[in-house]
């Protein structure tokens, strides 16, 4: 019962285009998994098949271990979805199509709706009709209707689309806090590592529909790539004796020199030494550690390589 | 029942805050108030001709006398082509505004099955065609009031009423291969295209002596029957009819429920 969300060699093809192809992931309870890929790259689909929207090629997909299917609506007493860009009734109001939800998801409790209206800031916009909110109010809005159950699991698509630097902090600390606090398991998906870094507990990464990577996001640190970055003035004696000392050194872009190997990048005083002794001294002694984006945009161009 | 009645619910509301709810309605109370004009036309002539009002075409239309039994006549044959029209696009937007607000994926993954609320949609068009259907009898017999028709009886009266509700039914029954079309065409245009279609191969039908057969003539066959027995209508007619409902119902239902659903 520790796997809340599980799938098995998922797939879905159009025609000739593979969507998806053989997604097997899990997810544990309280767990905030991101779901990370390129725009394309099977993201959507992959939620559609777990809430049963499409049907997949081949392959099932569990929730609580009750297999997902069109029919079986009592799943989603405890699911709380988005899916792509969230859309309400324009010409009814914030309020009413929360209302209508409340309703449609069985809350008894009429005061739900105000609760999450406090809880999401819409309570300004609460009388307005829904066709004229703002992009970042229509996406609150969404994740009003996905979270007023207050379900036992989310599956969000991209949830912070739309939304200001200030909403999407907002909206991280609501998740973070509903996983670790409330134990909601979290499934969601995005196509920027940086952001899901910062509060998902595990990440999958999808290219081009299959599953490429799954790593803790503790471990990420220890996969992103280092590197020490040196310049000098005499640079072609700086080469010279690091490489007689036993270094590889590559250029980069801007004339900078670039060294890889762990010996450097764990001890970079003892080339600061070395250079000065030989009367060298760096202008520049850097070590440098690879951003989310790179290491992400590395893991999918390694992948098509290996193709 | 909970989940029915939450499912209701919501289609009321959605209906009521719509624009499109009052404009069918508008158009509902236009129609009889054109068919008492034509009446006005017929029973006082010079006067309209006078009035400078369609005077010699509307003249020429030549539906009989002006009254009672010719007015009820001719409502209930209104009915059923403007039914067919009117109905078909109201399922259209009950269930086509779904995709095109893209608000279908709400209705997805909730703990109500999606027949129910296919059902509930199919309820909310019918209440809202019966309203229409009363709203177009009974301003009509306000006009023909207001305009004295002569020949009034309520005898005559109540059979027309009883056609012209029948006539109304069996157009409402055609609903369901509409809100069908919307499903699978995901959107308003397929469906309104497939009413036109209908309208279309209605009329050819008549022609070729096939009406009794095909589904969207039978209603306006039905309004034309009268009382004197004369229905080229056979009990297989209406069999045909209901199993087209059925069907329509049944394949919107499992469209909801078999198909990829974007």
């Amino acid at each position: 019962m520790d796997e809340i969300i599980k799938t098995e060699n998922l797939t879905k093809h159009y025609g000739n285009v593979h969507a998806v192809e053989g997604v097997s992931l899990n997810v544990k309870k309280g767990e905030i998994y991101g779901f990370l890929g390129l725009n394309g790259a099977g993201k959507t689909t992959t939620i559609r098949m777990l809430l049963g929207m499409i049907r997949p090629f081949s392959g099932i997909s569990f929730i609580y271990s009750k297999r997902v299917d069109a029919g079986s609506y009592d799943l989603w007493k405890n699911v709380g979805y988005l899916v792509e860009v969230p859309y309400s009734y324009p010409e009814l109001t914030v309020r009413e199509n929360l209302e209508i939800i409340r309703r449609l998801r069985h809350i008894s409790d009429a005061k739900s709706v105000d609760a999450i209206i406090d809880k999401l800031r819409l309570l300004p916009y609460q009388e307005r009709r829904a066709g004229h909110l703002s992009l970042g109010n229509a996406q609150r809005l969404g994740l009003a209707k996905a979270l007023m159950h207050n379900p036992d699991i989310l599956i969000l698509d991209e949830p912070a689309n739309g939304l200001d630097p200030v909403g999407i902090v907002e909206i991280r600390e609501l998740l973070r806090n509903l996983a670790f606090n409330n134990g909601v398991t979290i499934f969601i998906s995005s196509h920027i590592l940086g952001e899901i870094s910062k509060f998902a507990t595990r990440i999958g990464i999808i290219h081009e529909g299959r599953l490429i990577q799954e790593v803790n996001t503790n471990q990420l640190d220890k996969l992103c790539r280092k590197r020490l970055l040196l310049n000098a003035v005499d640079k072609k004696a700086v080469i010279a004796i690091l490489v007689k000392n036993g270094y590889s050194v590559d250029f980069i872009d801007d004339n900078t020199l670039e060294i890889k190997s762990d010996r450097a990048i764990n001890h970079p005083e003892e080339i600061a030494t070395m250079l000065v002794h030989a009367g060298l001294p760096p202008t520049l002694l850097k070590v440098e550690e690879e951003d989310l984006e790179s290491y992400f945009l590395r893991t999918i161009s390694t992948d098509r390589g290996a193709k | 029942m909970k989940s029915i009645s939450a499912a209701l619910w919501s289609e009321i509301l959605k209906v009521r805050r719509s624009k499109i709810f009052w404009i069918t309605i508008l158009v509902f109370l236009f129609i009889p108030f054109m068919m008492g004009l034509l009446m006005f036309i017929q029973k006082y002539p010079e006067i309209a001709s006078k009035l400078g009002m369609i005077g010699t075409k509307a003249s020429m239309l030549r539906f009989g006398k002006a009254d009672w039994l010719t007015y009820l006549g001719l409502l209930t044959q209104t009915v059923a082509g403007i039914g067919l029209i009117g109905f078909g696009f109201v399922t259209s937007w009950v269930f086509g505004r779904e995709y095109s607000d893209h608000t279908a994926k709400d209705m997805l993954a909730l703990p109500v099955s999606r027949s129910l609320i296919v059902l509930s949609k199919f309820i909310v068009v019918a209440i809202w065609c019966i309203l229409l259907t009363f709203i177009f009898f009974v301003f009509g017999l306000i006009i023909g009031g207001m305009i004295h028709i002569s020949g009034w009886s309520y005898v005559m009266a109540l059979h027309y009423a009883y056609r012209f509700t029948a006539t109304s039914m069996l157009t409402i029954l055609l609903c369901t291969p509409v809100g069908f079309f919307a499903s699978y065409g995901r959107g308003y245009l397929p469906p309104v295209g497939f009413v036109i279609f209908t309208l279309i191969v209605a009329q050819f039908s008549g022609l070729v002596g096939l009406g009794p057969y095909f589904p969207w003539a039978i209603p306006g066959l039905y309004s034309v029957a009268g009382s004197a027995g004369n229905s080229q209508l056979a009990v297989v007619s209406y069999i045909i009819l209901f199993l087209i409902s059925v069907l329509g119902l049944i394949g919107t239902v499992a469209w909801w429920r078999f198909a990829d659903q974007y």
